[in-house]
């Protein structure tokens, strides 16, 4: 707990969270370009449509922003030489989980935010009727889990590489690939391509009516595969990160 | 007389790759000592320092710690009793000198008291509100060794603390250093490359060279080594080294010269008159100390960077 406190503690002054929450405003601002004047049927269709476009727009742009958060968590540490020192106060265990830990804090901030935005946007549009909870809490939980595995990730890169130009063009890398990944299939077994595969919505595009139909995904058992993958990457990450983290000489 | 051992390794080696970089290494350091870790750049200084604190595996080896033998599970619990400063000072530059001691100060578990104290000590009182980043190199360097005393611990542990200072800052520090055992009681582990600086501060001296501690004892012992000769620059030399060995002196031939023990004065006299009487010129008659710095090159070898 002491350590946790003390990695909020170091990030003063740092304005993690209002570079946060700059990016954050891009993507906000994306969501409020896209549909801004919907009309009858983009309204009924509305809230069922947003759990369609949040996680198409995540997959471009979160491999970005975790990169952001975690280079900036982890770069204090390599400018100041801090590990020799740190190392011999707490196990390097510990430190390494208190990263951890602090990022969540701003993913889940993040992600709150996210979800705040678009259900306020929905209200504010007019959207008819209200959001179906039960398939918004379970995209808010597989958009945290997609989140953490890139953070994970991102994380173990930005520990490892003092220059952090690497995790940074990794993270560009991600977000490019998710574009890909995007136009190829809706579920994906790549980190970067979680949010395609944590997708609660699908739609059906008639080209001779060119009607857009939205719809609950019936997973298929690839597709459920591919959400299982989210969890097994944040293991993966998060063990890897660990087991590096701790092992390395400083 | 204290004589506990607060530092002791054994065969402590690390090999990265086919390298060793340090060679079973068998460090001893005396409680209430000022141990000066002496060796040229490369030596494996650092290594032995990182491998004590636990920052680096010893490839094979062990290190007792306060008479304990460190293994994984006792290792933070020994090294709170410890301070250190490796190489280069660690701080977070957007803070201030003030929230950089209080993040160490809470993370080793010390008292709040401590940070007003070691920054007394440390002459940081008044920069304290200012970000490390607007620092000088040499108040860094302070606020590492401020860090490093958080705690006032048992045992000090400085790689390289002169390092980027300036005179007058090496000399502070060199006080400050060599005030720490009578003030606070603290025994202090001390590196350099620098023969002079250890020749001022420690009163024990470790000599490594290319991994081997080649040399280890109180600077007081070593200071012994450096024996005074008298060298003769002579006619004939070959000749006159004949004659003082059969006279039954143990004499030896150097780049010209021939270097006797030190003998006194009359027999220096009584000396040259027998070299004289045998037709051999006398040039010179030089009275020669092998230095601390020979003895040190002797020992590092020639080649190696001072």
């Amino acid at each position: 707990m002491i350590t946790l406190r003390m990695e909020f503690q170091k990030i003063k002054r740092k304005k993690i969270g209002l570079t946060m929450f700059v990016l954050i405003c891009v993507q906000f601002a994306w969501l409020l370009w896209s549909g801004s004047h919907p009309d009858e049927k983009e309204r009924l269709q509305g809230w069922i449509e947003t759990l369609y476009s949040l996680p198409l727009v995540n997959v471009i742009m979160m491999p970005t922003i975790m990169s952001v958060l975690a280079s900036r968590l982890a770069d204090i540490e390599h400018k100041g030489n801090t590990y020799k020192l740190l190392n011999t106060l707490r196990r390097p265990g510990a430190l390494y989980h208190a990263k951890v830990i602090c990022g969540l804090f701003f993913i889940l901030a993040l992600s709150a935010a996210q979800f705040i935005f678009v259900i306020a946007l929905g209200y504010a549009r007019g959207y008819v009727g209200h959001p179906e909870w039960k398939h918004y809490a379970t995209s808010f939980a597989l958009n945290l889990a997609c989140c953490l595995s890139l953070y994970l990730l991102q994380l173990l890169l930005s520990m490892l590489f003092f220059n952090q130009m690497i995790p940074l063009v990794a993270g560009l890398g991600g977000s490019m690939l998710g574009l890909i990944l995007m136009y190829i299939k809706m579920y994906s077994f790549l980190p970067w391509g979680g949010f395609l595969s944590a997708a609660q919505v699908a739609m059906d595009w008639n080209p001779k009516t060119r009607v857009i139909h939205f719809y609950y995904r019936e997973y298929s058992p690839v597709e459920l595969c591919a959400v299982a993958a989210i969890f097994v990457w944040i293991v993966v990450f998060y063990a890897a990160g660990r087991i590096l983290f701790t092992r390395k000489e400083v | 007389m204290p004589t506990q051992n607060l530092v002791e390794t054994h065969n402590l080696t690390k090999q990265y790759g086919k390298i060793r970089c340090v060679n079973a290494v068998n460090m001893q350091v005396v409680s209430g000592a000022i141990y000066g870790f002496l060796g040229p750049n490369g030596a494996g200084k650092s290594t032995t320092l990182k491998m004590i604190l636990g920052l680096a595996r010893p490839t094979e080896g062990s290190i007792t710690l306060f008479d304990t033998p460190v293994n994984e599970k006792n290792r933070m619990k020994l090294l709170a009793q410890t301070g250190s400063l490796i190489e280069s000072p660690s701080y977070y530059g957007h803070l201030t000198g003030e929230e950089n001691l209080r993040i160490f100060q809470t993370l080793k578990g010390c008292s709040e008291k401590d940070i007003n104290e070691v920054l007394k000590i440390v002459r940081l009182s008044d920069a304290r509100k200012k970000p490390v980043n607007h620092y000088s190199l040499g108040m860094k360097q302070r606020l590492g060794l401020a860090a490093a005393l958080l705690g006032f611990p048992k045992l000090l542990i400085l790689d390289e603390p002169t390092n980027g200072l300036d005179p007058a800052g090496i000399q502070e520090m060199r006080e400050l250093i060599c005030s720490l055992p009578k003030t606070f009681g603290m025994t202090v582990l001390v590196s350099s490359h620098l023969l002079s600086e250890i020749d001022q501060m420690a009163d024990h001296v470790g000599i490594i060279r290319k991994g081997e501690l080649v040399y280890q004892n109180t600077l007081e012992s070593l200071h012994s080594h450096s024996k005074e000769q008298i060298a003769l620059r002579v006619s004939h030399t070959a000749l006159a080294l004949d004659l003082l060995r059969q006279e039954g002196i143990e004499a030896t031939q150097e780049g010209g010269y021939l270097l006797l023990p030190m003998v006194d004065d009359a027999y220096v006299a009584n000396l040259c008159r027998l070299l004289v009487a045998q037709n051999i010129s006398l040039y010179r008659i030089e009275k020669r100390e092998k230095s601390l710095e020979d003895i040190f090159l002797s020992l590092t070898g020639k080649e190696s960077s001072l």
